[in-house]
């Protein structure tokens, strides 16, 4: 296998569903500018270079519809031999298309590719817009499952209390908001010309753009006595709530990928690479322990224990979830020493389900290299009961 | 008519003025709705949330604070909250310019005649000169608020004064000035009543009116009388209460309501106001009174006023009533009188049961209640002339404005004016002259009905009058009196409403549908398709219907007569069908509840005139079943009408059949007409009748518009999701049943209702006729009806009166 590396990874600035600066953006529109940006920072590669381009995502219709991979590379104006494509594992399917381009480019089917994901999740609603669960499942709809009861089900299930998940999500959104003061984000954010429908002077619509470059789906201060005000949106009783669930989100992020041999022709500076990937499923009706089953297998794919990864991002689709597969890991303690989720999680800036693993992966690499550590791993459960972990070492 | 009110506007958004501006955004008038701007400055918080002196936000905040609360107001102001965009607002610096082409002003703003009468010098240099100006004043003679406007300015100006809540409070008393042009007191009266859908009751300009100053009597008679009688708070609203035909508040619940501050101050006023009055003692609020405002007892609104509701040590509801001799709560304990009681279970109407308390013996009651109606009927008549000139304006009044059953004199016809002047004299009160003098000429009652009509006694003409018949309100009990039936059963009648229209009109308890009224409907089909021009379906009871006789059902149920149970259901359905394709035009006109059956038929007429009061849903599912009526069906057909050819077959169908799905599997009841158009029970293009007085004439209007070109209808097809919809029922029911937001059987229940909605195992988009979707309401209906759960919530509802979550 030949080796393929990490050159570059960015990402666009979160956009709260439906309020948020991205809201009225297209979805396409999002993942356009995040792979323009994404070739400006590497100006050594030529758009004639790039083999393909990989887009993950969750509800691939509408607007994000119509092959989104291929679609987002015509209108980045790559020219039409580069090929494009579009894949789906839900909320795993950013860090499966880099998975994908890291595979294809191993074996040697390609050179360079762009692998990520794009999500709007304000303009495509959760479940798609025509939602049809098959009619002769009965009462057992499985993978149809709402999100939220799943989250109420680990949290009953697995004895997560209430007081412990609104602390993380007090504790994500304090990470976020230090994050944000301290400017990390700013070499991995590429701004986005969001759009805007407004109402001119003459009462008639018309469409502006605005410069959007932060996350905005940070709520700080925030305590915990106004979280323990919310009430459960999903289950009476419940105690997953706004507070201390990922937020909905609209977003892009993309990486590049090559070949070592390839990225040292061009002269680039390898940043990393995907050493392992595995996923593995579970009960739809508890998909957040997805990352419990999926971590170890694929620590065993890599020969590595635990305690041999410096950093983790484990995706926080609710802090039910998260809590208890950091718990069962032996990592919780890390948690809180920062070595998980460093810089907050989705229940802070959010969660664009395709767009995830994609952006995850960018949030680690560039902490990865700030803290100068070796090893992380990227995880996530997935809707319909799965998990995905991936193991990147940096070069 | 050379005025006509287009566009409105309020001056002052405090409650009163708020909620006068959404009940008129629900008549369709736009308003403009001005308050000054704040005499303070922006406190830290408003600071920190961007409010400046001068930013718009701040400036305008008293108007839109105004606006945001009426809009979260319950109950509700608006019929819709979207009509909230029909209001205007600003304050009274910068959008003076707003009133400029305004149609009419009404000054809503704190009662002080100083700061109304500069109000007024402001506003006046800017409206038009048509502009009708009003004030909403409760009090204030209008001719001390007019003293400095111009002769050609008081020509247009009146009182018009709505009661709180106004939506739903039927009183609006029009006080013109001797000044005050003719042609201007008759638009506003076309304006109140037609448009606006209020009871007009035009009064004299003295202090309080005529609802204030009777009502405020009635409250202070009653307080003295307990006070008198040593009666506890309890006691007396145990003998002042319903059957009195009071409001269930009573008299010290209603106080609580309004505010003891409020009360107090009306009574203080009172006394200064009219200082000759005869009853002024009356009027002097009691010392317990002056206590409770000093420490704050305000009643609901201080948590605590005559009644405080308060929880103890075991977090147990409790509630508590004031000892106002020794000014603390103790614990409240619902007094029983024998009087009241057996008044209560006494046969006949309202009149006997009130008659057999004022004459009781049995306990203090009896007493209690002839000393306080006997003072309030001498009042009532030492009023008149004052305040009016007869006794249906004080009644209509008392009635409209105080929501009692029946007006003083209408009250002291039914206990019988000879008996109780007898009872007066043994009280040593002093009987009105004009009393004594109308009994010597033999008139014995205020009120009495001739061959042409109603007439009412008038003390001036000292004559019984001819009351003026208004053609716009039909009754059909009168018509019923002069031979209209057309047909008849114990159940429903058939009434001529003339001009070849006739009117269903059901007479059941609670106008529950039985067969009687079944039956009823395919005589009238068949009478009207024959002999009329159309039909209205109305009736004059509190709620047009609150669905089937579910008691039959059970009945049936029990005794397994599934073919009975299977014919009924069959027959409430295609009588519903023949409505709907009848030759001749047919018009629903719902009011009040219409749920289950009664939301059936009202949306089985090929045009519905509902009452902008109309409660209408399809409710089945309380009661453990799905609609088989034909409810299922027609908002099938409601929904998915209008749909563009070729539409249909490629649409995605599910936002459109789940809101089917949850508007019946949870009971959805909508809180106005215009919710219902939301709902999609009635079609956005109805018009609403806000006069229920008005309706029945509305709605026969329609019929001999309609009548006019009319055809009967193609049938309709309906198009369906098939069996995807019972995939996504599946889904969407699992995530609640999880999240305990419905039972294992409510779950049950409403895949049946899935069932009947799929159409049956068909391609989306597919077509079915209505019989089809018919056959599925009563099969599923049949199935519910047969399991033991369904039958444990009929019982529940017939027994509790409340639905069963099992």
């Amino acid at each position: 296998m030949r080796e393929a590396v990490i050159v570059e990874t960015v990402r666009s600035p979160g956009g709260r569903y439906k309020r948020g600066g991205l809201a009225q953006t297209r979805g396409d529109e999002i993942g356009i500018q995040v792979l323009k940006g994404l070739m400006e920072k590497v100006p050594q590669v030529k758009h004639e270079d790039v083999d393909d381009v990989i887009c993950g995502c969750s509800f691939p219709e509408g607007e994000q519809g119509m092959n989104l991979g291929r679609v987002i590379a015509l209108g980045a104006e790559f020219p039409v031999t580069t090929s494009g494509m579009t894949v789906n594992r839900f909320c795993s399917s950013g860090l499966q298309a880099i998975a994908d381009a890291t595979a294809k480019i191993g074996a040697g089917w390609s050179d360079i590719i762009i692998a990520g994901g794009c999500e709007s999740m304000s303009h495509i609603p959760m479940g798609g817009w025509i939602f049809r669960p098959h009619p002769d499942w009965g009462d057992l709809p499985m993978t149809y499952v709402s999100m939220g009861v799943t989250a109420e089900n680990v949290a009953a299930d697995y004895g997560i209390t209430r007081e412990d998940q609104d602390k993380m999500g007090l504790e994500s959104n304090r990470r976020a908001h230090e994050a944000t003061k301290k400017g990390l984000w700013k070499d991995q954010i590429i701004p986005i010309d969001a759009w805007k429908y407004q109402k001119d002077r003459d009462g008639q619509w018309v469409k502006k753009t605005a410069v959007f470059d932060m996350d905005d789906g940070v709520r700080w201060p925030v305590t915990l006595e106004n979280m323990a005000k919310l009430k459960p949106p999903f289950k009476q009783g419940g105690s997953v709530t706004a507070a201390n669930s990922s937020q909905m989100t609209d977003g892009a992020a993309f990486t590049m990928i090559m070949s070592a041999e390839k990225a040292d022709e061009l002269g680039l500076n390898p940043i990393a690479k995907l050493t392992h990937y595995a996923v593995v499923g579970n009960k739809p009706e508890e998909m957040g322990v997805g990352p419990l089953y999926a971590i170890p297998k694929v620590l065993k794919l890599a020969g590595l224990k635990i305690k041999d990864i410096d950093l983790f991002e484990i995706n926080e689709a609710f802090a039910a979830q998260a809590i208890y597969c950091c718990r069962e890991l032996g990592i919780e303690k890390r948690y809180w020493k920062g070595e998980v989720n460093p810089n907050g999680g989705a229940i802070a800036i959010g969660h664009p389900l395709g767009c995830t693993g994609a952006k995850l992966s960018c949030q680690l690499l560039h902490e990865m290299k700030r803290r100068k550590v070796k090893r992380g791993i990227v995880s996530m459960c997935i809707g319909g009961g799965m998990g995905a972990a991936g193991i990147y070492e940096m070069l | 008519m050379s005025y006509k009110i287009k566009k409105a506007a309020i001056i002052g958004a405090g409650v009163m003025g708020a909620t006068i501006a959404a009940h008129l955004a629900n008549a369709g008038i736009e308003s403009v709705m001005l308050d000054i701007v704040p005499p303070f400055d922006p406190s830290e918080a408003d600071l920190k949330k961007g409010l400046t002196k001068e930013s718009k936000a701040w400036r305008n905040s008293f108007a839109i604070n105004g606006l945001n609360g009426t809009v979260k107001s319950r109950p509700a102001s608006f019929y819709s909250k979207k009509f909230a965009s029909m209001i205007t607002i600003g304050n009274l610096e910068d959008d003076l310019d707003l009133l400029k082409d305004v149609d009419f002003l009404l000054e809503v703003v704190v009662e002080n005649i100083k700061i109304k009468q500069d109000l007024f010098a402001k506003v006046l240099k800017i409206t038009k000169p048509d502009c009708i100006i009003a004030t909403n004043t409760s009090g204030i003679p209008i001719k001390e608020i007019s003293s400095n406007m111009s002769e050609k300015d008081k020509e247009r100006f009146l009182g018009v004064h709505f009661f709180n809540p106004p939506r739903y409070m039927k009183l609006v008393e029009l006080i013109p000035d001797e000044t005050t042009k003719k042609e201007i007191v008759d638009y506003m009266t076309y304006f109140l009543e037609d448009v606006v859908g209020k009871g007009v009751v035009v009064c004299k300009d003295v202090p309080n009116f005529i609802a204030n100053r009777i009502g405020v009597f009635d409250i202070s008679n009653a307080v003295k009388t307990m006070i008198d009688k040593g009666l506890t708070i309890p006691e007396l609203d145990a003998i002042i209460a319903k059957v009195l035909g009071r409001p269930g508040s009573a008299i010290c619940g209603t106080i609580d309501l309004v505010g003891i501050d409020t009360g107090y101050h009306v009574m203080k006023n009172l006394v200064e106001a009219v200082p000759d009055d005869e009853m002024i003692d009356t009027f002097k609020p009691p010392e317990f009174m002056d206590k409770m405002v000093k420490n704050k007892w305000l009643g609901n609104k201080t948590r605590g006023g005559f009644y405080k509701k308060t929880k103890d040590e075991k977090g147990k509801r409790v509630k508590l009533a004031l000892d106002y001799k020794k000014m603390e709560y103790v614990p409240f304990k619902k007094p029983k009188y024998e009087s009241v009681k057996e008044a209560g279970k006494t046969e006949g109407g309202f009149d006997d049961k009130l008659k057999s308390l004022f004459y009781s013996e049995k306990d203090i009651a009896g007493e209690v209640v002839r000393g306080y109606l006997c003072r309030n009927f001498i009042y009532s008549a030492n009023r008149i002339p004052e305040i009016c000139d007869t006794v249906y304006q004080v009644d209509n009044t008392m009635k409209w404005g105080y929501n009692h059953r029946k007006g003083p004199f209408e009250t002291w016809d039914a206990v019988g004016i000879k008996e109780s002047v007898e009872v007066m004299k043994k009280l040593k009160m002093k009987i009105p002259k004009k009393i004594t003098e109308m009994l010597k000429k033999g008139c014995e009652t205020f009120y009495t009905k001739k061959e042409d009509g109603k007439y009412y006694y008038d003390f001036d003409k000292k004559d019984y009058v001819k009351m003026e018949d208004n053609p716009k309100i039909i009754l059909l009990p009168d018509l019923k009196a002069k031979n209209k039936v057309i047909k008849k059963n114990v159940g429903a009648s058939l009434v001529d409403i003339g001009d070849g229209v006739a009117c269903l009109e059901f007479n059941t308890k609670m106008n529950a549908i039985d067969g009687d009224i079944i039956s009823m409907m395919y005589d009238s089909c068949d009478i009207v398709e024959k002999d009329f021009a159309g039909m209205v379906v109305a009736n004059h009871g509190t709620n047009f219907s609150v669905g089937a006789n579910i008691f039959q059902v059970l009945i049936a149920v029990q005794n397994a007569e599934w073919d009975i149970l299977d014919k009924l259901i069959y027959e409430l359905q295609y009588a519903n069908m023949r409505m709907k394709y009848l030759e001749k035009p047919v018009v629903t006109a719902p009011a009040g509840m219409a749920l289950g059956g009664g939301c059936e038929i009202s949306i089985h007429g090929q045009r519905c005139q509902p009452c902008g009061e109309t409660y209408m849903g399809l409710v089945e599912v309380g009661v453990g079943v799905i609609p088989a009526g034909g409810g299922c069906k027609e908002l099938m057909v409601r929904c998915t009408e209008g749909l563009p050819e070729g539409t249909a077959e490629v649409l995605n169908m599910q936002p459109i059949y789940e809101k089917v799905l949850m508007n019946i599997g949870q009971a959805k009841v909508a809180t106005s007409a215009v919710e219902a158009m939301e709902l999609g029970y009635i079609r956005k293009t109805e018009n609403v009748s806000l006069s229920r007085d008005h309706q029945i004439w509305d709605a026969k209007e329609l019929v001999l518009g309609m009548a006019k070109t009319h055809k009967k209808k193609k049938p309709d097809m309906i198009p369906v999701m098939g069996e995807s919809l019972m995939g996504i029922a599946h889904a969407v029911l699992y995530n609640m049943k999880h999240g305990n937001y419905m039972s294992d059987y409510d779950e049950h229940v409403t895949m049946k209702l899935a069932w009947v909605l799929s159409g049956g195992q068909c391609m989306e988009g597919t077509f079915v006729t209505e019989d089809a979707i018919l056959d599925r309401e009563r099969e599923a209906f049949l199935s519910l009806a047969g399991e033991q759960k369904t039958q444990d919530r009929i019982m529940h509802m017939l027994t509790k009166g409340r639905p069963l979550r099992n």
